[in-house]
């Protein structure tokens, strides 16, 4: 059901009449545009911080046939690879083109479509053009995280523990709204003022991108407008498979592990990535990854691995390429079902991303020696979530998700970046600390970086930071870290990084306790709870770094002198400088 | 003794526009800018328009000093004091990765590196209360530090200062006191808004500015006073108002967008004039193009700004006028990918090499080099005759991108240029479209006012490729940021946080937060300008309960919370498509910006003299799908107020040239303006 039919007759021959160079790159260029203004719109309506903060949504224009033709540009990742398209395409199969009018709009957060938590959730309207709005020409397609759509929360077994499912459901029929969706919608989640204000956002931006596209075919006409489409694919994957032709051929591996499934179990999960470069074609094969898990860390094939397949290959291939089908043509995917990324539509999903960062980074690391000046050392890899939530003095209900920001790996050329968040996030923003203050009843003791977080290297890694809240008010504290067994590796020579560690000391107490993955801990007045996040790999031989650098990093304190002189072989004087 | 004088400094050069109040006259003077000495290119053009310095009552000053020493990091030896703890928020900054798919991204390095920054105990807590005494010994220990690191700048930052900002005071002045000839400044004296990223940075951006800027105003000040000058210096604020002296010097980062806020003033000061509701000022210069909108003789202005841009930049909490800018200008490159796509800018030819036309070595083909291949640009009369323009070397760049696409021939010369122009449109359209659909206005529903180098040569197109009916292009629009700088009101924008949802209570505090702003900006004015009538235009940001976003709504009446609710819903609506009757509004921060009149040169005596011959040459130039045409070429000092004709033409002046489509109709206003009315398709 899942796979694009190609229909001959809106599939049209080139016509250099209708469609010359020139053409195309207007098209191109007002596709992009389309998308990036509703983008900008999304963000500044929204009402859940999950999208203006996390970005946790991303816009796409989908082609009659459910191919993803155009998206903006800073979607969130796991999106990015297609989930749209995804949705539109069970849409079609469950209705038939001709059961989709102009006015419909369709909402999808099926578990066996998407196979991502049912929180993300797709919104589509289709777009007709032409006399009496006659010709389908595609979708625009817009998939936000809603904000709670009821369900247990926390420690589900099964998809049905986890909220609503709403499989290709129609939320607006020939441009009314039918307010029975509405009302099924509004009374099965907890946050119902904020998830109607995003689904008002998401609704207005679904039609005004329909409109803006429509006038764009109608101004250059439907055959330019569906031959531009057809090329613009035609050229992304020729782009796609000349990155790909430019490696070597070979099978390339990468074996590491998750520290645990989150069940209560203690033991690793194995994320085991082969990838076969062959020609113009790369394969993706997940066959030895970890089977399905007992904790809520599933995805489905779609959302999951395939998801996670073209994630990590958009990330190799850069940002200048824009992500559509044509780009993800030549890449291949080996996946049994049953697999902890290709999980049965009933597994539980409510954490599905937590393998993302990991498994993503795997896929790039396995290609360390085929792309050696492109390949960074591992990054952070964890979300890193820390959670407070309780009542304030008044009464009311808070709670806050925050930090996740760790370094990033060392690159060919410098050193790495950060703290920023995960590859699994996209242009996502630390909340400000004076917000954070005002809001939680905690202070904030320091916000500074993690020196020796990173991976020893020619270039070393991003760093980590610390940043210690000290509570004020009883509260309860959730968190979420992973890669403390299996640190964020370095390559090319280069060292691993320190993986994360929370910290918590009991107020008046002098030892402290780790509290790595907690649900719902006590906390009281006067503990202080101190987050380290971890660092990013290093790159090439610590021997090989360059003297000035490292008296950088020790006159700035990102290393201190006893790392210096054990990772990079310096004795450092009593003047603070370092010699070989 | 009652010249204006206006003197804009840009990249390559330094322009001057002189008014004489009393006897009506203008005069326009370009000389190259002299980098080392800027004073130099001045005087320069005092001496062109004969002209001394101490005939003249005052001078405007607009420079792109402080944008470029932010960008090229050629600032002070500047020092960070913070609150113990939080030192690295200015390189932590938000965490964010504006290019999400780029392996290797990196944001550009922090203005003051982690060995100059210092932590000193202090703590103010999130509702201004103070949880640890500032510590004054540990300060005094710091300057001696700073004394002997050779340190030329200090900021200081300390966290929930917005709240309270006396811990900062007392370091400043402590400071002040302890580090004499070294500049010191604070965050809070420079925006009372929360945030402590975006606080750090500007406080950090504007000590990094501090002294340089400082000496850079003194020395012109002696200079010109050397010279004769006896008055007063101003200094053009990104927020388009003048800027006292005293106050650049305390606040440099508030002349970050100094440099082209002049061409923005000059269309709200035009469109006022010439009773033009809604008009879209544009600017097309060598390697950018940039545009705003000014409704009601205004601009809006942001109060947030990147300075190198959002993707690796840092951000300056500051009043700046607020423009979309594209890599699209005369010298951008068109170039083909791998896969053959076609793409224009944002890599520009610049002034070297420049474009392949300009024979200085540059050999990829520029938007300039198509114009040229179009029959637009006159080879003879570029610049007036100044640079004369090699049309073959033109030819071979654009058929060097032409071939691998398949356009062959003259004709295939020809399609290829007109594909670069049509490609540079839709990216010039596309910023107008970000600044006017993004913000719910309806570009049709606009004036498209064009200057710099290029705007009047791609104007009529891009109104065509927006639906907008109506152009209009000033005197002088390759002066034209000089001419606006003449025209600047005094302005003074301030702004704090103020938080609290929509109510009889919220409105009463709110009346007095502004009574308070107003009270000390209507004294500023006061004492800097000597300013008499002081306007005020008070803006609250607001946004639904629950939501992140803030939008800027108008508070024309401040007292009743039912006409805010209803500015508010009536301003998201537009902006958004929708609006919620049911959610609560709420505040997030104040702005208001107060203004007073300066004395302004009459329009109607800024064009130039008239002269030269009325009667049209002729050329042959392609106009798209009507193909090649004859088309009259005017000069446009030669064209009489009342003025009537219509395309296809080309209005040849120093620094520019219009271009008329087939179907236009063009007339010469009272002021000088070209108005041209656009035809169809």
């Amino acid at each position: 059901m899942q796979e694009i039919v190609r229909s001959k007759d809106v599939a049209p021959e080139l016509d250099p009449i209708t469609l010359d160079p020139i053409t195309l790159e207007v098209i191109r260029h007002g596709l992009v545009s389309i998308t990036n203004q509703i983008d900008a719109n999304i963000k500044r309506t929204a009402f859940s911080p999950y999208i203006y903060e996390y970005n946790d949504f991303a816009v796409g224009l989908v082609g009659a046939d459910g191919q993803l033709i155009a998206q903006c540009t800073g979607g969130m990742p796991p999106f990015v690879a297609d989930s749209v398209g995804m949705a539109v395409r069970d849409g079609i199969q469950i209705y038939g083109k001709a059961r989709l009018h102009h006015g419909d709009v369709v909402l999808c957060n099926h578990a066996a479509v998407q196979g991502q938590h049912l929180n993300n959730t797709v919104m589509y309207t289709p777009i007709y053009v032409g006399p009496g709005r006659s010709t389908l020409i595609g979708f625009f397609a817009i998939n936000v995280h809603w904000i709670e759509i009821g369900g247990i929360q926390s420690n589900s077994t099964d998809i049905f523990m986890e909220g609503l499912q709403l499989r290709s459901i129609k939320l607006w029929s020939k441009g009314e709204p039918i307010e029975e969706v509405y009302r099924i919608i509004e009374n099965n989640t907890r946050m119902p003022n904020e998830l109607m204000g995003d689904i008002a956002a998401q609704l207005a931006g679904c039609l005004l991108g329909r409109d803006l596209t429509a006038e764009l075919a109608e101004k250059y006409g439907v055959a330019a407008f569906n031959g531009a489409v057809e090329r613009i694919l035609d050229q992304s994957e020729a782009a796609a498979r000349a990155f790909i032709r430019a490696m070597p051929d070979g099978v390339y591996r990468c074996d590491t592990w998750l520290d645990n499934d989150r069940s209560g179990s203690d033991e690793p999960v194995p994320i085991k990535v082969k990838v076969i470069v062959e020609g113009d074609e790369l394969t993706v094969d997940f066959s030895e990854i970890a089977g399905q898990a007992k904790g809520a860390i599933n995805s489905g094939y779609y959302g999951g691995g395939q998801t996670i397949a073209r994630v990590a290959f958009k990330y190799l291939m850069g940002a200048g390429e824009m992500a559509n089908e044509g780009t993800f043509r030549p890449i291949k995917l080996v996946l049994p079902l049953g697999k902890l990324i290709s999980a049965d539509p009933t597994a539980p999903m409510f954490m599905y991303p937590t393998p993302f960062p990991t498994v993503i980074d795997a896929v790039i690391k396995a290609l360390e020696n085929a792309l050696p000046s492109r390949v960074p050392g591992g990054h952070f890899g964890t979300h890193s979530g820390v959670r407070f939530y309780g009542r304030r003095a008044d009464g009311s209900f808070f709670d806050t998700h925050d930090s996740g920001h760790g370094g990033w790996g060392a690159c060919a050329t410098h050193d790495g970046a950060g703290p920023f968040r995960t590859m699994a996030h996209g242009d996502t923003r630390i909340i400000p600390l004076e917000l954070q203050e005002s809001l939680m009843p905690f202070r904030i003791e320091s916000f500074s970086l993690r020196e020796d977080s990173a991976g020893a290297g020619k270039f070393r890694g991003g760093l980590g930071f610390r940043k210690c809240y000290r509570i004020l008010r009883p509260c309860l504290l959730g968190t979420n870290l992973d890669r403390t067994k299996f640190p964020p590796w370095g390559v090319q020579g280069g060292k691993d990084a320190k993986p994360g560690r929370f910290m918590l000391t009991k107020a008046g107490a002098t030892t402290e306790q780790s509290v790595e993955k907690e649900n719902a801990y006590k906390l009281e007045p006067g503990d202080l709870v101190s987050v380290e996040t971890g660092g990013g790999g290093g790159y090439g031989a610590p021997s090989e770094r360059a003297l000035e650098l490292i008296q950088r990093d020790l006159d700035g304190g990102y290393v201190t002198r006893a790392a210096a002189e054990r990772d990079y072989g310096v004795r450092v004087g009593a003047d603070g400088k370092a010699r070989r | 003794m009652a010249f204006a004088v206006a003197v804009d400094i840009g990249g390559t050069f330094t322009d001057l526009v002189a008014y004489d109040h009393e006897n009506h006259r203008v005069a326009y003077a370009k000389s190259p800018t002299t980098y080392g000495n800027f004073v130099e290119g001045i005087l320069d053009c005092f001496n062109k328009v004969k002209l001394q310095p101490e005939a003249a009552s005052f001078v405007n000053h607009g420079t792109t000093l402080v944008i470029n020493a932010l960008i090229q990091r050629k600032g002070a030896k500047a020092a960070l004091v913070t609150t113990t703890g939080f030192r690295d928020v200015l390189e932590i900054a938000r965490g964010n990765r504006p290019d999400p798919f780029d392996l290797h991204y990196r944001r550009d390095d922090p203005l003051i590196p982690r060995p100059l920054r210092f932590e000193v105990p202090e703590r103010i807590g999130s509702q201004g209360e103070i949880v640890t005494p500032l510590d004054s010994a540990a300060l005094t220990a710091l300057a001696g530090k700073i004394k002997s690191l050779g340190i030329e700048a200090v900021a200081i930052f300390f966290m929930n200062s917005y709240a309270n900002p006396v811990h900062e005071e007392q370091a400043a002045a402590a400071l002040r006191a302890l580090l004499p000839g070294v500049f010191i400044t604070c965050s809070t004296e420079l925006t009372r808004e929360w945030y402590e990223y975006e606080r750090t940075s500007t406080v950090a951006a504007n000590a990094y500015v501090g002294p340089q800027v400082t000496t850079y105003i003194r020395r012109l000040e002696d200079d010109l006073a050397s010279q004769g000058f006896s008055g007063t210096l101003y200094m053009m604020g990104s927020n388009g108002g003048l800027l006292s002296v005293e106050r650049t010097c305390r606040q440099p980062v508030g002349l970050v967008e100094s440099g082209p806020i002049g061409g923005c003033i000059g269309a709200g000061a035009y469109a006022e004039t010439l009773g033009l509701k809604n008009v879209i000022a544009f600017d097309m210069g060598g390697t950018t193009a940039k545009c705003a909108l000014v409704e009601d003789g205004r601009f809006s202005v942001d109060s947030i700004y990147y300075a190198g841009g959002y993707v690796k930049g840092f951000p300056i909490k500051s009043s700046v006028i607020n423009i979309v800018e594209v890599g699209s200008g005369g010298g951008s490159i068109a170039w083909l990918d791998p896969q053959n796509r076609l793409s224009v800018g944002p890599q520009s030819a610049g002034s070297t090499p420049g474009p392949a036309c300009y024979g200085t070595g540059g050999t990829e083909p520029t938007v300039t080099d198509a114009n040229l291949v179009l029959g637009r640009l006159n080879p003879d009369r570029f610049l007036g005759g100044e640079l004369r323009l090699d049309t073959a070397a033109a030819r071979k760049a654009v058929q060097k991108i032409g071939a691998p696409l398949g356009y062959a021939g003259a004709d295939g010369l020809t399609r290829m240029a007109d594909g670069i122009i049509a490609l540079a449109t839709v990216i010039m359209a596309g910023a107008i479209k970000t600044i006017s659909i993004e913000h719910g206005r309806d570009p049709r529903e606009f004036v498209l006012f064009c200057y710099g180098g290029g705007g009047p040569l791609h104007a009529s197109a891009l109104a065509r490729e927006l639906s907008i009916p109506t152009v209009v292009i000033p005197p002088e629009p390759g002066n034209f940021s000089a001419v606006g700088m003449l025209l600047a009101d005094a302005r003074l924008d301030v702004s704090k946080t103020f938080t609290g949802r929509l109510s009889d209570t919220t409105v009463a505090s709110l009346k007095d937060a502004f009574a308070d702003m107003e009270a000390e900006a209507r004294a500023t004015l006061v004492r800097d300008f000597g300013a008499g009538e002081v306007l005020f235009e008070r803006f609250g940001e607001m946004r639904y309960v629950g939501q992140r976003h803030n939008i800027k709504v108008p508070l024309p009446d401040t007292a009743d919370p039912a006409a805010i609710r209803t500015s508010f819903d009536r301003d998201y609506k537009r902006r958004y498509g929708h609006a919620d009757a049911r959610a609560n509004a709420e505040f997030q921060a104040l702005h208001l910006s107060a203004f007073s009149r300066m004395r302004r040169p009459e329009l109607k005596w800024l064009p130039r003299a008239q002269g030269g011959s009325a009667t049209p040459q002729r050329r042959q130039v392609y106009f798209g799908a009507a193909g090649t045409l004859d088309a009259a070429v005017f000069d446009r000092t030669a064209l009489p107020v009342g003025f009537k004709g219509q395309g296809p033409a080309l209005i040849e002046e120093y620094g520019s040239t219009t271009l008329i489509w087939p179907g236009d109709r063009f007339e010469v206003g009272t002021f000088g303006e070209l108005r041209i009315q656009c035809g169809q398709g």
